[in-house]
């Protein structure tokens, strides 16, 4: 196939090429950041807690009872929701759980050392302490959450403690590396400004209540210890298929062991249900993103489509005398499909280069990391695609044009 | 000659109807899109309370009284106060108004205790009716005299009234707040802030504002046992204090909010909050240098990102889709008018002015434009309830106003005609003869 006769085809209509270079080029860019920000969010919401997360379930309750001694009240109520059919195994927490926003943080050092340095930088940056997300709970909180323990042991009946600071606390591998770079952490004394913390555990994976960025949001901390505040949130692990009828029949049972709470509807959920609800403006989003992707480039392909249709209604002449004077179907055919693959490559290349402007633009403004390279030919590889597959139609309505047309005037 | 060219173009656009079709469909998808996301975007970015918020300020200091090991960078302005500062910056009178505020949401009850009303109300100290700009339906707001008596008084609004009593006017009657019983002096109107600008540290997250349904003076509502939704930040060694508790006096749980009009007053206010401020620092009180400042409501926002980010990427992402669908029009539109330059060549020959082709072929374009605009009237209705149906939280914000069919005629007629500019500028460039020559 020649160009040259194509080339000088486009150069009677350069306007219209051009402005059909320009939009190949535009969605080309916008369409390769928006496949980039649909991946970083894809990445954020498939983020592993490391608990099983489809057993599990949980709900508040708040007493509302004064004085009412709370320990007692949460023996009993998990003895009654131990004794619901499907129930595995409970435990009951303060508050805290992976994803539901409810975090409570605050900061540890791995020595002493390390906090008087802190307290001369005037801040825990680069002094070695961090602030981790803190999990406390009942016994039993290792196995019924499913957290995977790598090193050392669970927490001792003994070590539990109700109000007060415990003395040993499991720490998830993240935080582990990060605090004691290159030697174990079991059995080191992490300190808090009050006291040492021994190590007893690591456990591999636990995520914070609320994510804060990539390089942190592993970094939790289990104390053992039992919660002691009014309000105590019951987790409940089950069969996946059991959760809402166990739900259901947790609320009856702990308002049967004591009417004086309040258990609001919205604090029943399973743990799926507590994923979604934290993901849910990043799902949306996705779904947008999408949905404007799609619609570029279902755009793309009708400007292309329809500004081909065009031009073959043009020259039906002129393709009927090439008809007339030898050229084949498939010459015809070829030359349109050439004639769009230069113009869509035309587009590309400008395109590729918006992309990378567009994505520096973009990271000034908008917490966004730079662009992969490997997008921009993947982006150029669907547009050539969609240039190709939107001219088929007309390009075979060229094609089939008789060379008999070239007799007639048009 | 201007419906002239409006005929022709009619009588054009029957033509190649499917053409027409295209053209009209995509600027319509590109108008909607845009419009979806600049109603959101503005019904976001407006005066939380127009005609008062912009005159409003927040004062934010560090006003840690203990050396906090977690978190010894003041990299957040803080707007949390103690009562007993916010106290002496209210009573100080230095602004035009202030107000310190903390929202609260607890149980209103008749004197019978058989009706009751969960409700949302701002604890304050200082004349907040008038501060805010609450409307008030009936009734007066309380007075520096009742502020200081720490008198039982408070204004509900029309809603709550209605609930208790059975009547918007229920000044004079007694309502139970907490343990104790306090006196309608007021009944305001609906006030609602259109986005959140009360405690944004802790309302992260919640967009929209929300809709105050009683005004209660702050330390009258303490005594009868009610406290803040939320208890700020509350010193070691405080009592525990649990949920709503009214226990906060070692807590920052108040945002002072002055009402400053001119930029001297600004500046005046600035240096007397600052002398405050380091007075406190330096007398020991204050831990940490305070660096006190105002912000502006606006740039408060702005600082604590309370409109998501989302929302301005959706903008600039439907700005790229309308831009997209005007180069693919422009693109058809040029082969378009190209496709007709015999019919052009004719009309120059027979004395038309580049000037009067121009025109002509924009006003075929502006038609375009405004069909386009017309059927992206149901497709932008369309989106905004699409985006309501999402459980995102400014989802509220998508509602269709009047100024939205302004915009949108303003938009779908400056989009036909920019897409026009440049094929109309083509096809009469060329000369006559030419032009004949292909014809």
């Amino acid at each position: 196939m020649q160009i040259r006769p194509i080339l000088s085809t486009l150069r009677h209509h350069k306007l219209t090429a051009i402005l059909l270079t320009l939009q190949v080029a535009f969605t080309c860019a916008i369409v390769c950041n928006v496949a980039f920000m649909v991946a970083k969010r894809v990445q954020r919401i498939s983020v592993p807690t490391g608990i099983a997360e489809n057993e599990l379930s949980a709900i508040s309750s708040s007493g509302i009872e004064k004085g009412e001694n709370m320990q007692a009240r949460q023996t009993a109520d998990l003895a009654a929701l131990r004794a619901i059919p499907g129930v595995r195994s409970a435990v009951a927490v303060s508050y805290s759980l992976p994803l539901n926003q409810s975090e409570s943080s605050s900061g540890i050092c791995p020595s002493k050392q390390a906090l008087d340095r802190a307290m001369q930088l005037n801040s825990i940056d680069g002094s070695g302490c961090v602030q981790p997300a803190s999990y406390d709970g009942t016994p039993g909180l290792i196995a019924t959450l499913g957290l995977q323990l790598v090193a050392g042991r669970d927490f001792l009946p003994d070590e539990y403690v109700g109000k007060g600071k415990p003395a040993v606390a499991i720490i998830t591998r993240a935080l582990a590396q990060k605090m004691y770079p290159g030697r174990p952490a079991l059995g080191q004394s992490m300190y808090d400004g009050d006291h040492f913390i021994r190590v007893v555990g690591i456990v591999d994976t636990l995520l914070r209540p609320a994510l804060r960025k990539p390089g942190v949001d592993g970094d939790s901390l289990i104390w053992p210890q039992r919660p002691d505040g009014s309000g105590v949130t019951y987790v409940l692990r089950s069969a996946p298929q059991d959760r809402q009828r166990v739900l259901k029949a947790a609320e009856a049972a702990l308002l049967q062991a004591s009417p004086n709470r309040i258990i609001a509807p919205g604090q029943m959920q399973t743990y799926t249900q507590i994923r979604r609800a934290y993901f849910q403006r990043d799902t949306t989003m996705i779904g947008l993103l999408i949905a404007s992707a799609l619609g570029l480039l279902f755009v793309t392909a009708l400007g292309i489509a329809g500004l081909a249709n065009f031009w073959v209604q043009q020259r039906t002449r002129s393709i009927g005398i090439r008809r007339a004077i030898g050229a084949t179907r498939g010459d015809i055919l070829h030359y349109f499909q050439t004639e769009n693959f230069l113009i869509v490559t035309a587009g590309v290349v400008l395109g590729v280069v918006l992309a990378v402007v567009l994505n520096l633009l973009l990271m000034t403004h908008y917490e966004l990391p730079r662009l992969p390279l490997w997008y921009l030919p993947i982006g150029a590889l669907a547009l050539w695609a969609l240039g190709q597959l939107s001219v088929l139609s007309p390009a075979l309505r060229a094609a089939a044009v008789p060379p008999v047309v070239a007799t007639r005037s048009v | 000659m201007f419906d002239y060219y409006l005929r022709l173009a009619l009588r054009r656009c029957r033509q190649n109807v499917p053409m027409v079709l295209l053209l009209v469909l995509t600027m319509a998808i590109g108008i909607a899109a845009c419009m979806t996301a600049m109603t959101i975007f503005r019904a976001l970015s407006g005066a939380p309370l127009p005609g008062v918020s912009p005159y409003l300020y927040v004062a934010t200091m560090d006003a840690r009284e203990e050396v906090d090991k977690d978190n010894p960078d003041y990299k957040q302005p803080d707007s949390l106060l103690k009562l007993v500062d916010a106290r002496v910056l209210v009573d100080a009178h230095r602004a035009v108004q202030q107000v310190a505020v903390a929202q609260s949401l607890t149980l209103l009850g008749d004197m019978d205790g058989r009706k009751s009303e969960q409700a949302y109300g701002l604890m304050a100290y200082g004349l907040a009716v008038q501060a805010l700009g609450v409307p008030l339906r009936y009734g007066r707001p309380w007075t520096e005299a009742e502020l200081a008596a720490n008198a039982p008084v408070l204004v509900i609004d029309t809603h709550v009234a209605q609930k208790l009593f059975g009547t918007e006017d229920a000044v004079g009657r007694s309502v139970m707040l907490g343990q104790r019983s306090f006196r309608v002096i007021g009944v305001s109107g609906e006030w609602k802030p259109r986005v959140q600008i009360f405690n944004l540290a802790e309302n992260a997250g919640s967009v929209m504002g929300q809709e105050e349904n009683f005004f209660v003076p702050a330390q009258a509502a303490l005594d009868a046992g009610v406290g803040p939704l939320i208890a700020g930040e509350c010193g070691k060694g405080a009592p525990v204090v649990s949920f709503q508790s009214a226990a906060v006096a070692q807590c920052r749980w108040m945002e002072t909010w002055v009402r400053l009009d001119t930029p001297s007053q600004l500046a005046d206010y600035g240096r007397f909050l600052a002398g405050y401020a380091d007075a406190q620092h330096d007398a020991g009180r204050f831990a940490y240098p305070p660096q006190a400042k105002l912000y502006g409501t606006q740039a408060w926002m702005t600082l604590n990102r309370v409109v998501p980010d989302d929302v301005h990427l959706n903008l600039m992402l439907a700005g790229a889709f309308l831009l997209l669908c005007l180069v693919n029009v422009a693109g058809l539109l040029a082969a378009r008018f190209l496709r007709r330059q015999g019919d052009v060549a004719i009309r120059r020959a027979l004395g038309a002015s580049r000037r009067d082709v121009f025109v002509q072929h924009l006003v075929e374009t502006g038609l375009l434009g405004l069909i386009g605009g017309a059927l992206a009237l149901p497709l932008t209705w369309l989106g905004l309830w699409i985006v309501r149906m999402q459980p995102v939280s400014y989802a509220e914000a998508a509602r269709f106003s009047p100024g939205v069919f302004v915009i949108l005629f303003a938009l779908s007629v400056g989009v036909g005609l920019l897409v026009g500019i440049l094929p109309a500028w083509r096809v009469c460039r060329q000369p006559p003869a030419l032009q004949i020559k292909i014809a």
